[in-house]
C-alpha cells in the first residue's frame, strides 16, 4: 500500500516538475544550428550563457538586458534592448518572435555599422549558450512560441526585366519616401524617422552599402522586406508583394548599391546606357496620387 | 485506500472547476445586466493650461495636404468648448465582470493622412480593421510594449489589415513615413467603456447595478480613478484632468 | 613525442599551482636564500582605449587582459579593427582618447645564491666568498604608452613609447600596417618595429616579477654567448630574443575568423635596436591552426622557424672596433612548436623550442680567427607548460613550469649541464573592476630559476623573486 502510495506521488511530482520545467526549459535552452545552448547551466569545461554574456555582453546590453550597459550612452544605434524582445533580423514574419537560428546567426554575423561585433571567433556552442541567455530577459520566450519561418520560392531568373519590373514596384510601394529615389537614403521622410525608443534612425544607403545589418545574401534581402525590421520605421511588405514581385524588387536594389559589383548592376548599366530617355525618374512626379 | 482518496480529490477538482466556469460564463452576465443595468455618463474637462495645438504641415505628402482646406491640427490634447476634452476613454478598470463577444469589429481608418479616430476604443480579441483611404502608402506601426509589435506597409488600394490583440494595453499607433500622425488603440479587457466626444461628454451603457472603479485615460496625462455605484438608470460620473502647456 | 611528456608535467604543475598557492605566504615567511638574477620585466599591453572606442569590456578581447582570448585574436589580427565599416577614426567621437597607459608599483623581494663577494666587504684582499643576496622593498615598474588602433579604415598603426623604472623611454613598437589587402584577409602588410606573430606571446602574458617575468625559452643563450651579451664585448651582436621586438616587415595573413594564421618576416639582424650597423636580415615563419573541440573549446597548434645572422667582428681602426658593418655573419636559427589549449576555464600553453647557434656565435670567437680547441656548435632544446584557471571573468590563476636542456655544449670542456635551466612560477591575479575606462590588477606572483652548474665553482644557482603588486591600466 505505502509502495503504491510513494509511487503515485512520485509520478505525480515528476509530472508537475516536468510540467513546469518544460515551461522554463525553453527560456532557459536554445537550439540553433542543430546543438543545444544552456543559460545557466555551467561545469568545470564549459561557461553558461550567463557567464558568457557578462564576459562579452554587458558593457552595452547591460546587466538586465535592457540596453542599459556603461556604454550605451556613448554608442550609436543603441544596443538591442532584450527586455522587449522586439528583433530586427528575422526569418519570421513581423510581430513575432525570431526562431533560435535567427538569433544565433545575428550574433555571428554581427550588425555592419553599429558597435555590435561579429562574435564569430567564439565557439559554436559558446554561442548557442550566449542565445539562450539573451530569450531569459523577456518573458514572451516563455508565452509565445516563435513565429514560423516564412517560405521562400526558389530565386527567378536575373535578367533585365526583372529589374526593371523591381523598379516599377520600388516606385509603386514607395521606397523612396525614405530610402530615396536613388537608394540613397534620402528620401522625403528620411530625415524625421525614429525608431520604436524614439531614437533618430538612417534608412539604409544602398549607394555606398555593400553589406545589410540583416545578411548578404539575395535570399537575406528579401527575407528583410518580406518580414521587416521590427523595432525600427522598415515594415513589413509580406501583405501586398507576391513572391515573384518581391524577387523582382530584389534585383533591382542589387541594381542600387553602386559599389558591389553585381549581375544586376551589370545589366542595369547597360540597359540604361541605351534607353536612358526612356527611363522615368523614380519619386513623387510619377507617385500613384500625383504630385501635381 | 489513498488512490481512492486521489481519485475523489480529481473529481472534486473538476467538478469545481466546471462549477466556477459556470458562474462565470458570459451568458450568466449577460442575463443579470438585462435584469438591472444603468449606465454611467459624464463629461471631461481639464484644469490648467493646455498645449497649444499646432498646425500640421502635410507639404511632404501633396496628396493629403490638398484634402485639408485648412492644415489640421496635433490632437495630442484635444479641447472642446468649456474646458472640455475629447479622445479621452473611460472604462471600467475594476469590479466588472468578463467582457462579452463584441458583435462588430473595430475599424480604424488613415484618412488625409491622419488617423481616424485620433483614438479608437476596443476590446481584447476584438477584430480590428485597419484601412488607408488616401493615395498614399502609409506603414502602420502600432508601438505595443505588453502586445506584439508589427510594422506593415499599406499601399493605396490594397485591402485593410486585420489584426487582434490579446492583452490589455494602450498602445501609440505612428507611422514612419509621415511622422506627424499619432494615434492610438486603447485595447481594453472589458465591454464597458467608452470615448469622449467633441463636447466632453461620454456615456457607457448597459452597466449592470454594483459598485466599480471607473478609469479615465488621457495620453498626456495621468489617468484618473473614481469609485462609481451603479443602480439602474444613469449614473453621473465627471472626470478632471490637470493639464500643463507643454 | 613531446606531448605525452608535457602532460605529465602538466598534470604534476597543476596539482603543485593549487598547493603552491596555499603555501605563497609561507614561502615569504621562510625567506629562504634563493638567487637574484635580475632580469628586466618585461613590460606587457593591454589597452582600455579600445574598450573606449568600441565599448566592449576588457573581458570581451582579453581572456583575462593582457592575455588575448580568440575574439581579441581576431580583433587584432584585423589591425585593431571590428569590421564593422565603423572603424576608421572618422566615426570616433572627437573626445575619444586613443591613449592607454600602463604601469605597475609593486613590493618585491629578490634573492640568489652563490653570489662570489670579497669574504670582508670593503677589503679588496680577503679572499672571495660565495653569499646569497637577498633585497626586498617597494619598487615601481616601467611606464608603457600605448597607442594603437587606425588611421584609416585598413591602415593601423601602433606606437608604444616605453620608458624603464628610471623613465628613460625607448621605441617598444612602432608601425604601419597594411589590413586586408585586396580585400583579403590573407594579404597583411606590416612595417616598423613590432612583435613577432608569436602564438604564445611574450609581451601579453600574465607575468610580472624578475623571475618570471619573461619565457627563458624565447631568450636563451648559452653559458658562454650570454656572458659576452651582459659584457657587451661584441657590441655589434645585440644578442636575441624570440620575445623581442624586432624590426623589419611582416606579411601576415589569417582566414576569417583568425582560426587559420600564417607569418613571413624579413627582418634586421640587430634584435630590434636601432642604430646598429648591420647587413644581413633575418627570417621568420610561422603558422597556427584552431579547431572546435565541442564543449571544451577551441584549440590551436602552431609551428614556427626564426633563421637569423649575427655578425662575429666588424672593421677596427687603430685596434678599436669601427661601429660601421658587421662582419664574419654566422648562423643561428631556433624553430619549434606551440599549443594553446583549452578545457573550459583551463587553458594551458606549451612551447617546444630547439635551438642552434653556429660555433663561431656560441664560442664568441670572431670568424677570421681559427675556432678554439673542442669548440662546436651549440644546440639547446626547452620548453614550458602554462597553465591558467580562469575562476572568472575577474580573477585568473597561473602558473608556469619551464625546462632548457642543453644537447651539445659550445665547448666540448663544458659541464654536460651547465645552462640548463628550470624555472617555476605561480601567480594570481584579481581584477576588482572590469568596466571600458580602465583596468586595475590585483598580482601576486613568485617565480624560482635554477640554473646549472652556472655558479663560480660549477655550482647550481637558485635564484628567486616574490612580487606582489598593482597593476593598473588606464
Amino acid at each position: 500500500m505505502r509502495l503504491k502510495n510513494l509511487a503515485l506521488g512520485f509520478v505525480s511530482a515528476l509530472l508537475i516538475l516536468s510540467l513546469g520545467g518544460a515551461a522554463t526549459a525553453w527560456a532557459q535552452e536554445s537550439h540553433p544550428a542543430g546543438r543545444t545552448g544552456y543559460a545557466y547551466k555551467d561545469g568545470p569545461f564549459e561557461d553558461s550563457g550567463k557567464q558568457l554574456y557578462g564576459r562579452y555582453c554587458i558593457g552595452c546590453h547591460g546587466p538586465e538586458g535592457d540596453s542599459n550597459g556603461e556604454n550605451a550612452p556613448w554608442i550609436d544605434p543603441k544596443p538591442r534592448d532584450f527586455t522587449l524582445a522586439v528583433f530586427k533580423c528575422r526569418s519570421t514574419p513581423t510581430g513575432t518572435l525570431p526562431t533560435d537560428d535567427d538569433l544565433y546567426n545575428a550574433i555571428t554575423r554581427g550588425f555592419v555599422t553599429t558597435n555590435m561585433p561579429a562574435w564569430k571567433p567564439l565557439s559554436p556552442d559558446q554561442r548557442a549558450n550566449l542565445i539562450a541567455y539573451v530569450k531569459s530577459f523577456s518573458p514572451r520566450w516563455k508565452a509565445e512560441k516563435p513565429g514560423t519561418p516564412i517560405t521562400i520560392p526558389p530565386e527567378t531568373p536575373i535578367n533585365i526585366d526583372s529589374v526593371l519590373r523591381g523598379r516599377a514596384l520600388f516606385q509603386k510601394m514607395e521606397c523612396w519616401k525614405c530610402h530615396g529615389p536613388a537608394g540613397h537614403g534620402d528620401g522625403p521622410s528620411a530625415s524625421t524617422l525614429t525608431d520604436s525608443k524614439d531614437n533618430p534612425i538612417r534608412p539604409y544607403n544602398f549607394s555606398i552599402g555593400t553589406r545589410f545589418k540583416c545578411g548578404t545574401t539575395n535570399q537575406d534581402l528579401y527575407r528583410i522586406f518580406m518580414t521587416g525590421l521590427d523595432g525600427t520605421p522598415m515594415p513589413s511588405f509580406a501583405d501586398v508583394i507576391k513572391p515573384d514581385e518581391a524577387w523582382d524588387l530584389v534585383h533591382f536594389l542589387r541594381s542600387l548599391q553602386l559599389a558591389l559589383p553585381t549581375q544586376e548592376l551589370a545589366l542595369w548599366k547597360a540597359y540604361y546606357a541605351a534607353h536612358a530617355s526612356e527611363v522615368k525618374p523614380i519619386g513623387p512626379e510619377n507617385a500613384p496620387g500625383g504630385g501635381k | 485506500m489513498k488512490v481512492k482518496y486521489f481519485l475523489t480529490f480529481t473529481v472534486v477538482v473538476a467538478a469545481s472547476c466546471l462549477l466556477v466556469a459556470l458562474f462565470t460564463s458570459p451568458a450568466h452576465s449577460r442575463a443579470a445586466s438585462v435584469a438591472a443595468s444603468g449606465s454611467i455618463t459624464g463629461k471631461i474637462t481639464y484644469t490648467g493650461t493646455p498645449p497649444k495645438a499646432k498646425p500640421i504641415d502635410m507639404a511632404k505628402e501633396p496628396s493629403c495636404a490638398k484634402q485639408h482646406a485648412t492644415p489640421v491640427t496635433t490632437e495630442e490634447v484635444a479641447t472642446g468648448p468649456d474646458n472640455t476634452l475629447e479622445y479621452v476613454v473611460v472604462y471600467i478598470s475594476s469590479g466588472d465582470q468578463a467582457p462579452s463577444a463584441p458583435t462588430e469589429g473595430a475599424r480604424y481608418d488613415q484618412k488625409g493622412c491622419q488617423y481616424v479616430p485620433h483614438v479608437l476604443a476596443f476590446q481584447v480579441n476584438q477584430d480590428l480593421q485597419i484601412y488607408n483611404d488616401d493615395q498614399t502608402s502609409h506603414n502602420i506601426h502600432p508601438l505595443a510594449k505588453a502586445n506584439q509589435e508589427w510594422n506593415k506597409s499599406q499601399p493605396p488600394g490594397t485591402p485593410p489589415i486585420d489584426a487582434k490583440y490579446a492583452k490589455p494595453e494602450f498602445i501609440p499607433v505612428k507611422c514612419n513615413i509621415h511622422p506627424w500622425m499619432h494615434g492610438y488603440f486603447a485595447v481594453l479587457g472589458t465591454s464597458h467603456f467608452a470615448i469622449s466626444d467633441k463636447d466632453g461628454i461620454y456615456k457607457i451603457a448597459g452597466v449592470p447595478a454594483g459598485t466599480y472603479k471607473v478609469t479615465a485615460w488621457q495620453e498626456k496625462s495621468s489617468p484618473v480613478t473614481q469609485d462609481v455605484t451603479v443602480a439602474g438608470g444613469e449614473t453621473k460620473a465627471d472626470f478632471s484632468f490637470k493639464v500643463t502647456p507643454y | 613525442m613531446v606531448l605525452p611528456a608535457l602532460s605529465k608535467k602538466a598534470l604534476w604543475t597543476v596539482a603543485s599551482s593549487t598547493l603552491s598557492f596555499i603555501f605563497l605566504i609561507l614561502a615569504m615567511l621562510l625567506g629562504d636564500s634563493r638567487p637574484a638574477y635580475t632580469l628586466p620585466i618585461h613590460k606587457v599591453t593591454a589597452i582600455p582605449a579600445f574598450a573606449r572606442k568600441y565599448g566592449l569590456p576588457c573581458s570581451a578581447c582579453h581572456e583575462a587582459w593582457p592575455k588575448l582570448n580568440n575574439f581579441g585574436m581576431r580583433f587584432r589580427d584585423n589591425g585593431y579593427q571590428l569590421m564593422n565599416d565603423r572603424d576608421s577614426p572618422i566615426w570616433q567621437n572627437p573626445s575619444y582618447w586613443p591613449v592607454a597607459m600602463r604601469i605597475t608599483p609593486y613590493w618585491h623581494r629578490e634573492s640568489a645564491d652563490h653570489v662570489p663577494v670579497d669574504t670582508i666587504p670593503g677589503n679588496g684582499t680577503s679572499g672571495t666568498s660565495e653569499i646569497t643576496m637577498t633585497s626586498h622593498g617597494f619598487d615601481l615598474s616601467g611606464l608603457d604608452l600605448w597607442t594603437a588602433g587606425t588611421l584609416y579604415k585598413n591602415i593601423s598603426f601602433s606606437l608604444l613609447p616605453s620608458s624603464d623604472e628610471n623613465a628613460s623611454f625607448h621605441f617598444e613598437n612602432a608601425f604601419v600596417r597594411f589590413d586586408n589587402i585586396f580585400g583579403s584577409s590573407w594579404l597583411n602588410f606590416k612595417f616598423g618595429k613590432f612583435e613577432l606573430n608569436n602564438l604564445i606571446s611574450e609581451k601579453r602574458f600574465l607575468f610580472l616579477s624578475a623571475q618570471g617575468g619573461l619565457y627563458q625559452v624565447y631568450h636563451f643563450a648559452t653559458f658562454e654567448e650570454n656572458n659576452a651579451a651582459l659584457s657587451g664585448v661584441n657590441p655589434l651582436n645585440p644578442g636575441f630574443g624570440i620575445g623581442d621586438n624586432q624590426l623589419g616587415i611582416e606579411l601576415m595573413g589569417h582566414n576569417d575568423n583568425s582560426y587559420t594564421r600564417y607569418s613571413v618576416a624579413l627582418l634586421s639582424s640587430n634584435d630590434g635596436n636601432v642604430d646598429i650597423p648591420n647587413r644581413t636580415y633575418d627570417t621568420y615563419l610561422t603558422f597556427d591552426q584552431a579547431f572546435s573541440a565541442g564543449r571544451l573549446g577551441v584549440q590551436r597548434v602552431g609551428a614556427f622557424a626564426y633563421i637569423g645572422l649575427r655578425p662575429t667582428y666588424g672593421y677596427t681602426s687603430g685596434g678599436t672596433l669601427i661601429p660601421g658593418e658587421g662582419l664574419g655573419n654566422k648562423g643561428f636559427y631556433r624553430a619549434g612548436f606551440t599549443g594553446d589549449w583549452y578545457a573550459g576555464k583551463f587553458d594551458f600553453q606549451t612551447v617546444f623550442m630547439h635551438g642552434w647557434d653556429n660555433a663561431y656565435l656560441g664560442t664568441v670567437t670572431p670568424a677570421n680567427q681559427p675556432l678554439p680547441a673542442g669548440g662546436q656548435a651549440p644546440t639547446w632544446n626547452g620548453g614550458f607548460v602554462e597553465t591558467h584557471y580562469t575562476v572568472n571573468p575577474k580573477w585568473i590563476l597561473l602558473n608556469r613550469y619551464e625546462i632548457v636542456r642543453v644537447s651539445r655544449q659550445a665547448f666540448a670542456s663544458d659541464a654536460r649541464n651547465l645552462g640548463d635551466l628550470d624555472t617555476y612560477s605561480f601567480g594570481s591575479r584579481y581584477y576588482p573592476i572590469m568596466y571600458s575606462r580602465a583596468g586595475l590588477a590585483l598580482h601576486a606572483e613568485y617565480a624560482i630559476t635554477k640554473s646549472q652548474a652556472t655558479g663560480p665553482l660549477g655550482e647550481d644557482v637558485w635564484a628567486s623573486s616574490l612580487f606582489i603588486g598593482f597593476d593598473f591600466d588606464f
